[in-house]
């Protein structure tokens, strides 16, 4: 990666736009709600230090814990629905011999949609009022007793917020799968297939071993995404009724733009972006640790048959 | 015999998937074409008298058109930007021979684990404070902040194969660096730079958080948010003119990706698995 050109002005020339802007739009606010955080202050009139407080505040809230426990529910659903189906699917196209790319243009059509028309079509489809399709169709295959409304059922709403969100972005992970798995070395299946190896554990053995980093990374991806999950819930919802479908983000958003508590919203968001920092560092911490931990061992066998090879020799 | 079985149900299992994918947004469209009396009364079946009253409807009302030049306003101006900020970011981080570069570069791709909303709360602030609320900069601003992590690895990941020696040859032909970069090393990325301005149209196009932050004026608002106050304002939700303007406002989108296809999931997919 390293250049050739040592012209400095030129370099600054082309460097500074973009760092400023990034500086400004990323960095200025990452430091400023680190400083609001410790503020108390109401958007008008003189803010007022008041220290950790705000932190304090949020660890004894209960409504915090309720979005935080919401988020982990919200993760879990999202998570399973985007790897589990979307890797399935992926899994699904490999075999297909034909129409795999029209199949896989079409599946990606979700991701291109705006949140406000995903979100527009669900509140049909969940509505009672008229009778929505998942209404419907549970009448019509005589499950009519588990017939709700989806998002005013204290017991359903959280589900009814995260599926959306799942649903949306299956397509695009199963095209990051897919292409994992395509780029495959073929001879190493065939290689497996000789030595007996059924489809099943062709897949759970070899392809998915070998795809792991891009798992992992789109673990990551998944994850992080989750954790800051909003445009859904706070148009589906905005984390009603009461606070059963609350999650992290939709809270600041009430504290700070519906309640004008800009510092207490600052410590939720600053919350939040420390949190992701955190999953992507351990899920790098874990996927680093693995891939060490599996060096070290091969260096060992390495050591190990050179000295037997020598000894041999001998 | 065995095998056939295998077969059909495997495809039944595919089209199956691709149902669910498929027919909320085909749905939509079906939809939006149903006469109101059509939709209430059977709202998931075939259309059985398409009409087109919900776009006349949708156009007599007019406001859909506003909001979709505000959308086009952001969305072209920060694409614009956005291309020309990480092209030149790019070729600054790869090309040039300071010890500067690899600290600086994971300086842009920390960007990538940095959740949009932090910004929210001390933009809106600063915008009030400047008076700049409900104006479409501000949602540019952090669009292209947020977007220049991945569009400034996109181009570095390019760069990174166009070899130092053409651009030593190039020096030797008393070429500067900035005939270098407009001559030589941007018209190469032709492709680079469609991938990242066909993706990031569709993404902010479709914003909502931050127009749904920084606007609350019917005269700055894009379509997203238009889309929302359309529901709004007749009350008991008018679902045919819903769907008809949901059906408008996924076209440009729409037609992007269809012909642009491998571009665009070629970008979000790199960005998914770069991050």
């Amino acid at each position: 990666m390293k250049g050739v050109l040592r012209d400095k002005k030129a370099f600054l020339a082309f460097l500074l736009p973009a760092l400023l802007f990034y500086a400004f739009s990323v960095f200025y606010p990452i430091i400023e709600s680190i400083r609001l955080s410790f503020v108390k202050w109401g958007g008008i009139g003189e803010k007022q230090f008041v220290g950790f407080d705000n932190y304090v505040k949020l660890f004894q809230d209960k409504i915090f814990y309720t979005a935080f426990l919401n988020n982990l529910v919200y993760l879990a659903i999202v998570v399973g629905m985007q790897i589990l189906i979307g890797l399935l699917f992926a899994v699904l196209l490999t075999y297909l011999t034909r129409g795999a790319t029209l199949i896989k243009t079409l599946y990606y059509i979700p991701c291109i949609i705006t949140t406000v028309a995903v979100t527009q079509m669900f509140r049909n489809m969940y509505a009672t009022q008229p009778e929505g399709i998942f209404n419907q169709i549970l009448k019509a295959v005589g499950l009519g007793k588990f017939a709700t409304s989806w998002l005013t059922n204290v017991d359903t709403v959280l589900a009814a917020v995260s599926i959306p969100e799942g649903w949306r972005y299956t397509g695009m992970y199963m095209v990051i799968f897919y292409a994992a798995l395509i780029s495959l070395d073929p001879e190493i299946c065939e290689a497996a297939k000789m030595d007996g190896a059924n489809g099943f554990q062709l897949l759970t053995r070899v392809k998915l071993p070998m795809i792991r980093e891009v798992l992992l990374l789109t673990l990551t991806m998944v994850l992080t995404g989750a954790l800051r999950g909003f445009d859904i819930p706070y148009m589906l919802t905005n984390g009603g009724p009461g606070n059963v479908s609350e999650l992290m983000s939709t809270y600041m958003y009430k504290k700070a733009f519906g309640s004008n508590q800009y510092g207490y919203g600052s410590a939720i968001a600053v919350f939040i972006i420390v949190e992701s920092i955190l999953v992507v560092g351990v899920l790098r911490w874990i996927f680093n640790g693995k891939e060490m931990r599996e060096e070290r061992r091969l260096r060992r066998i390495r050591k190990k048959t050179v000295s037997e090879r020598r000894r041999g020799r001998v | 015999m065995k095998r056939n079985v295998l077969h059909i149900l495997f495809w039944a299992l595919v089209l199956f998937f691709l149902f669910i994918q498929i027919y909320p947004v085909a749905w939509l469209f079906m939809a939006s074409i149903k006469p109101t009396t059509e939709l209430s009364a059977a709202p998931f079946a075939l259309p059985q008298n398409p009409t087109l009253e919900n776009y006349i409807s949708i156009f007599q009302d007019g406001s859909i058109f506003h909001y979709m030049w505000n959308s086009v306003k952001v969305t072209g101006v920060s694409v614009i930007l956005i291309v020309l900020l990480s092209s030149t970011a790019a070729y600054a981080l790869t090309k040039f021979c300071f010890r500067i570069t690899k600290p600086l570069y994971a300086l842009f791709t920390f960007g990538i684990m940095v959740p949009v909303q932090i910004t929210l709360i001390p933009l809106f602030c600063f915008y009030s404070d400047m008076k700049l609320l409900n104006t479409s900069i501000t949602v540019i601003l952090p669009q292209v902040g947020f977007a220049l992590p991945l569009s400034v690895m996109m181009f570095v990941s390019f760069y990174s194969f166009v070899p130092n020696e053409l651009i030593e040859a190039a020096v030797m032909d008393g070429c500067s660096a900035y005939g270098i970069f407009f001559k030589i090393v941007f018209p190469l990325a032709r492709n680079t730079v469609i991938t990242v301005a066909s993706m990031y149209c569709i993404l902010i196009w479709n914003d909502f958080i931050f127009a749904n932050t920084f606007i609350s004026d019917n005269e700055a608002k894009t379509i997203a948010l238009g889309l929302r106050d359309y529901v709004g304002a007749f009350g008991n939700v008018n679902w045919g003119m819903t769907f008809a303007a949901i059906a408008i406002s996924i076209l440009p989108p729409m037609i992007i990706y269809f012909a642009l296809n491998k571009y665009v999931t070629a970008g979000m997919t790199l960005g998914a698995t770069k991050g």
